[in-house]
């Protein structure tokens, strides 16, 4: 792309990037934002064509694009509705470049645990049975409506969120809730001067955990859990590792490249930059971890530790549920 | 004061450390080696009688060169049992230290740290019963780094860290993880439920048992691991995900895990996994943990059975 400017004296043309949002909060459009002033150097480097969080663009601009026209897609957010699932394909489509950014699209991110329920269920509890809800009229999304000035349709919520992976071939995956924006800036350095690594790889992060950077003490031999404790209960001591004190912290099976914020703000991470290299669900491998720590000989009391850990799919896969073998099991792969 | 200057014994050199003061007690009556599943199981020279004797009679190196020395992993199945009142892994720990520092090296299959994958988290650390590893800072690269180190003497290779690891990064010839998930292959039959069964190797006394477990046909698969603390769950939801209907792990009875906490380990990891499983509303029952004590013979034909046939009724 940007590797020949001596040959041309004519403008090379500028790679064209795409930001899209599927089904996402938007803290990944806003780490964008948060590039600040640096903006200004990327839109002297790239053309943006397509960025609806931010600009006035619509579905039919991309459509009528030639495929491959798109150099780089970001693509945030999961896959959860028939919406998402087209502009995914579409966009796939139009790109050469497909980037899962951030992770909703990389594993299925906080979206992802609507895996723990079906969709009647979660419909249920929105427009039933929340209480601050009158429930009197019943109320259900109807996919089609007629209005008196013809039929108006939503998208379709499909029964599992999906990542991008398993609905749309990925050329990188750039992990974090949202990517720290230092990193989405080395990124795109590296793509405009070419370097990227192979195909499937995981960018804008490391290849170890969390812990090989967390500068805490660590434990000791001996040492081990007694108790488990939650975060917002607990006194914390900032130069301690949070295990030691008996607070789960996913940093252990957590790849590192945030640069700890949560970790130095004195809160355990919660493991959004997902698994490192080599493990293939976060969630059982912390589990593998943490139930090693238990310190007890008596069965009766194991029980009563775990009781400790309150929700453990929830702590394991807060962003990687989707993407995980317990969704495989439950929705089939 | 001349008794001073006289080097001490064998024996008193184990009595002068910590566990080994009482082993002049021993009348020999070989109570310990007829409880020690080492001597029935893996090595017939095993026997910590004959262990204490060498070091009464100062027999230094024949008791430094013994199996004994050095396969001994603290179960203490034998202390409750010596009439003595003896803690026999004690005094043999006092003989593997004396052993280490003449410099002799563990015969055993120890685990070693891939330092390229190492974060230097400590969780091994905290997790081995042993106390084998330990972390050290060097440089790499101009660098600072910290990882993992195990003391190879201190290991008995439980494999309990191996599957604590959260990268993956130790490992133990025999039990990596590849070795094991690659054991994990049913060929699915129509109509008939499949059950992955990881057994640990100490947990079932009789040589019946053992054999059984060759007999079993193509739905029930069994893998043999060390310690029940070297289940990960992670291949617990590889072989549910491959098609395998159930996992049965099968550890020893709570106090007689062969690796002190490795009973205790995987319980938890197949309790919490459990939980998981209910929490994502996957069927009932499909991963369970049993404990067999070393009275319970027979026992493991029970808990295959009645497992394939909870599966069953559960899919009807």
């Amino acid at each position: 792309m940007a590797s020949k400017p001596k040959t041309t004296k004519a403008k090379a043309p500028k790679p064209k990037l795409a930001f899209y949002w599927a089904s996402s909060c938007g803290g990944c459009e806003i780490t964008i934002t948060e590039l600040g002033m640096r903006l200004v150097d990327l839109s002297e480097l790239v053309d943006i064509v397509f960025w609806p969080a931010a600009m006035d663009f619509k579905y039919d601009d991309v459509k009528v694009m030639k495929d491959k026209e798109i150099d780089i897609c970001f693509f945030n957010g999961a896959i959860r509705n028939s919406e998402n699932e087209e502009i995914a394909h579409l966009l796939r489509k139009k790109s050469k470049l497909m980037i899962a950014f951030g992770s909703c699209s990389h594993l299925g991110g906080i979206p992802g645990l609507a895996n723990l329920f079906d969709v009647e269920t979660l419909l249920e509890r929105v427009f039933d049975t929340a209480p601050s809800l009158d429930d009197s009229r019943g109320t259900r999304p109807q996919l089609k409506t007629r209005m008196p000035e013809g039929e108006i349709e939503i998208p379709e919520m499909y029964n599992r969120v999906k990542s991008l992976a398993q609905t749309v071939d990925v050329d990188y995956f750039m992990p974090g809730c949202p990517p720290v924006v230092d990193q989405v800036w080395s990124v795109f350095q590296t793509i405009l001067a070419g370097e990227l690594p192979e195909k499937g790889s995981v960018i804008g992060a490391e290849a170890k955990t969390n812990c090989d950077v967390c500068t805490r003490e660590k434990g000791k031999s001996g040492m081990r859990i007694s108790e488990f404790k939650r975060p917002h209960l607990t006194e914390l001591d900032p130069d301690k590792c949070f295990l030691t004190q008996g607070v789960i912290c996913m940093g252990p099976a957590t790849r590192a490249g945030c640069g700890l914020p949560c970790v130095n703000g004195n809160m355990p991470c919660r493991g959004c930059y997902g698994p490192p290299d080599g493990v293939v669900d976060q969630g059982s491998k912390l589990i593998s971890a943490v139930a090693a720590l238990v310190d007890t000989d008596d069965p009766q009391a194991l029980r009563e530790i775990l009781t400790g850990i309150v929700d453990p799919v929830g702590l394991g896969y807060r962003f990687g549920l989707a993407e995980s073998i317990l969704s495989d099991l439950k929705y089939g792969k | 004061m001349e008794n001073n200057d006289r080097p001490l014994s064998f024996v008193e050199q184990v009595k002068a450390i910590p566990g080994g003061e009482h082993v002049e007690v021993c009348y020999s009556c070989g109570t310990c080696v007829s409880k020690c599943m080492i001597q029935q199981k893996v090595e017939p020279d095993y026997n910590p009688r004959r262990l204490l004797r060498m070091v009464m009679m100062g027999m230094r190196e024949e008791a430094f060169e013994s199996p004994t020395t050095w396969m001994c992993s603290e179960c203490d199945l034998c202390y409750a049992s010596c009439p003595q009142e003896i803690h026999i892994s004690g005094v043999i720990g006092a003989v593997k230290d004396l052993a280490v520092e003449a410099g002799y090296t563990t015969p055993l299959e120890v685990v070693s740290v891939d330092e390229s994958l190492c974060a230097g988290c400590g969780i091994c650390v905290m997790t081995c019963p042993y106390e084998a590893p330990h972390l050290i800072e060097k440089e790499v690269g101009g660098v600072m780094d910290r990882f993992s180190e195990v003391d190879a003497e201190k290991c008995m290779g439980c494999g309990m860290c191996v599957a604590a690891c959260p990268l993956g990064a130790i490992a133990r010839p025999g039990v990596s993880n590849a070795e094991i998930v690659s054991q994990i292959d049913i060929k699915k039959k129509r109509g008939k439920k499949s059950l992955a069964v990881f057994v640990c190797d100490w947990s079932l006394r009789s040589d019946d048992d053992v054999a059984l477990l060759e007999s079993y046909p193509d739905n029930v698969r069994v893998i043999h691991i060390p310690c029940t603390g070297r289940i990960d769950p992670q291949m617990a939801l590889i072989a549910l995900n491959s098609g395998i209907d159930g996992v049965l792990v099968c550890g020893c009875a709570p106090g007689e895990c062969h690796y002190k906490r490795g009973t205790y380990v995987s319980d938890c990891k197949i309790s919490l996994l459990d939980t998981m499983l209910g929490q994502m509303r996957v069927a009932n029952g499909r991963v369970r943990f049993v404990q067999i004590g070393t009275q319970d013979r027979g026992r493991i034909r029970h808990e295959v059975d009645d497992m394939l046939a909870s599966l069953q009724k559960e899919a009807v």
